[in-house]
């Protein structure tokens, strides 16, 4: 059993990179009180998880990295972190996140930024950012983290440790705060492909408190398998464009040749939809975004930005002074492509890309590939600062994750070399609820794989 | 531009959301410019006979027609800006259009 205080010792250890929220103080009290508590049968005892600040538990404040939530305390914890309490682990503290989740590079939280650990005037990629950084400073073995476009395998991909988005409606979202409902999936993180799939297979399974959960046991996990063989691998010719990082291909090229040498049969597919990927999300994300943070006014919850004489002006400067620039941006966009007069040419758009983006997936699945594998991310973490003008280069370092957000499937990022001493992530794509499969294949490339190699 | 500052603002009552007039300009500029990427969607020719897709369960699941007690470890009055005998407390209504 680990005690309380190591625990804390190692969080509080990583206080520069600003990736956790919770005070040291109330992190020591209440893991005291966790170490106590905890159930000695469980198969997480005493395995510290530290969860994303958009997912609701009642030890700590739940602020999403926004103003409009600072200081919240939910009345309720969210199904994934009482299994996790169920099994023995204990919930070591909040990390810092892009605001509602909304961002790739953990730049847009109102508490300030999170450093990559590995070379702070860069970013740990997000917006699941502060789970990245400390599993990847070793402060956790695992954190809990969330994706709606790739916030989950986008800065493991960039801190170099391993996140799995499970396939939409295999863990609960009841308690992990909506941003778009039907994108949104608690993810994990983990040091390994295993401490990463362990708490996986805690966090799934049914819940009757969430209507699109699945109605499935959880996740059973595959033994470490000798060889790849029999696996049929697709690598999608449109993720290995002739501008992709040329070292980001080195990577994957000699990821692509070890998987050959256990035995896989690869193949060249294509997903021909995919250049419509990150546009689909940008509205469909935003418009479900909008409608998700109407339920932020400042009546119920939150704090009240005062000032105003009237119910509307309350609205008003509430939302306006508790949202930050890149959220209040996304809810305009999803404002306006809502609203009557261009709904048809955005949002029915949109969903029609999507439902074709997913038949792409199904076409190749259908023609006997098991399996993805893609890069996850076009280039290594990026410079603080690089990208916040621009929003549409912030969106472009999603472009090889939202595919399996739009199409609802199982995807995981894992560590296969370094550039200029920074991480590469590949990713291994899935078929809806094979997770089995893609960890299986993930065990075994990461065998081989040499995470901190320079490709 | 694809998104005027009148346009921006309209949006933003909407959204009953307060824009001040420092941010205004880089807004519109910025709303202009993901609508405008954003439109390369329309690029592809419409077809009314693709199903949108939702992932999730095929059908809706419901749950027996019980009344159930919330589950909250404590009530609003503990988070709630301003809750008085049972009631969340706000300013006056005011002018709805």
């Amino acid at each position: 059993m680990s005690d309380a205080k190591a625990v804390a010792d190692r969080l509080v250890k990583a206080k520069r990179l600003n990736a956790l929220l919770t005070p040291p103080k109330d992190l020591r009290k209440s893991l005291n009180m966790q170490v106590a508590a905890a159930r000695p049968t469980g198969v997480l005892y005493g395995m510290p998880v530290a969860v994303k600040d958009n997912i609701c538990t009642l030890e700590f404040t739940t602020s999403c990295g926004s103003r409009i939530l600072e200081g919240f305390r939910s009345p309720y914890e969210a199904t994934a972190v009482a299994k996790l309490k169920a099994a023995g682990a204990l919930i070591a503290g909040k990390t810092n996140c892009d605001e509602f989740g909304m961002g790739s590079s953990t730049e847009h939280s109102a508490y300030g930024r999170v450093l990559h650990p590995l070379d702070k005037t860069r970013v740990p990629g997000g917006s699941s950012g502060g789970s990245a950084a400390l599993v990847a400073a070793g402060a956790v073995p695992a954190a809990l983290g969330s994706e709606t476009g790739g916030s989950v395998r986008q800065p493991a991909a960039f801190c170099g440790v391993v996140g799995i988005k499970p396939t939409y409606g295999r863990v609960s979202r009841y308690g992990l705060v909506a941003f778009g409902s039907s994108l949104d999936q608690i993810g994990v993180f983990g040091r390994s492909v295993h401490d990463a799939a362990r708490v996986l297979s805690v966090i799934s399974g049914r819940d009757p408190r969430d209507s699109t959960c699945e109605d499935r046991d959880p996740l059973r996990l595959p033994t470490v398998p000798e060889s790849l063989q029999g696996f049929v691998i697709g690598l999608p010719k449109e993720y290995f464009p002739s501008e992709l990082d040329p070292a980001v291909r080195r990577a994957c090229d000699r990821a692509i040749r070890m998987m050959k040498e256990l035995g896989a049969a690869v193949r060249e597919v294509s997903l021909p939809h995919t250049p419509y990927a990150v546009p689909t999300y940008y509205v469909i994300a935003p418009a479900e975004a909008s409608s998700n943070l109407a339920r932020y006014d400042g009546v119920r919850y939150g704090p009240r930005f005062n000032g105003a004489t009237d119910l509307r002006g309350l609205y008003r400067a509430t939302r306006g002074q508790g949202f930050g620039p890149e959220v209040r941006r996304r809810i305009l966009v999803g404002t306006y492509v809502l609203s009557s007069g261009y709904y048809d040419a955005y949002y029915r758009r949109a969903q029609q890309m999507r439902a074709l983006i997913a038949q792409d997936f199904r076409n190749v699945f259908d023609r006997g590939v098991d399996l993805l594998f893609t890069p996850t991310v076009p280039s290594p973490a990026f410079k603080a600062g690089e990208k916040l003008a621009d929003p549409i280069a912030m969106y472009m370092s999603d472009i090889f994750t939202v595919t399996a957000n739009l199409a609802g499937l199982p995807a995981i990022s894992l560590p296969i070399g370094r550039v200029k001493g920074l991480p590469v992530g590949g990713q291994l794509i899935g078929q809806a609820f094979l997770e089995d499969e893609m960890i299986e294949a993930a065990y075994a490339l990461e065998r081989v794989v040499p995470p901190t190699d320079e490709a | 531009m694809s998104v005027s500052r009148e346009e921006v603002l309209r949006i933003a009552q909407l959204a009953e959301l307060d824009v001040d007039d420092d941010t205004l300009p880089t807004l519109a500029e910025q709303m202009s410019r993901i609508l405008d990427y954003v439109a390369q969607l329309s690029a592809v020719p419409a077809n009314g006979s693709v199903k949108a897709f939702v992932p999730g369960p095929d059908a809706i699941r419901f749950r027996a027609d019980e009344v159930t007690p919330s589950q909250l470890a404590f009530g609003p009055d503990e988070f709630a800006p301003d809750f008085k005998e049972g009631f969340f407390v706000v300013p006056k209504l005011g002018q709805f259009e």
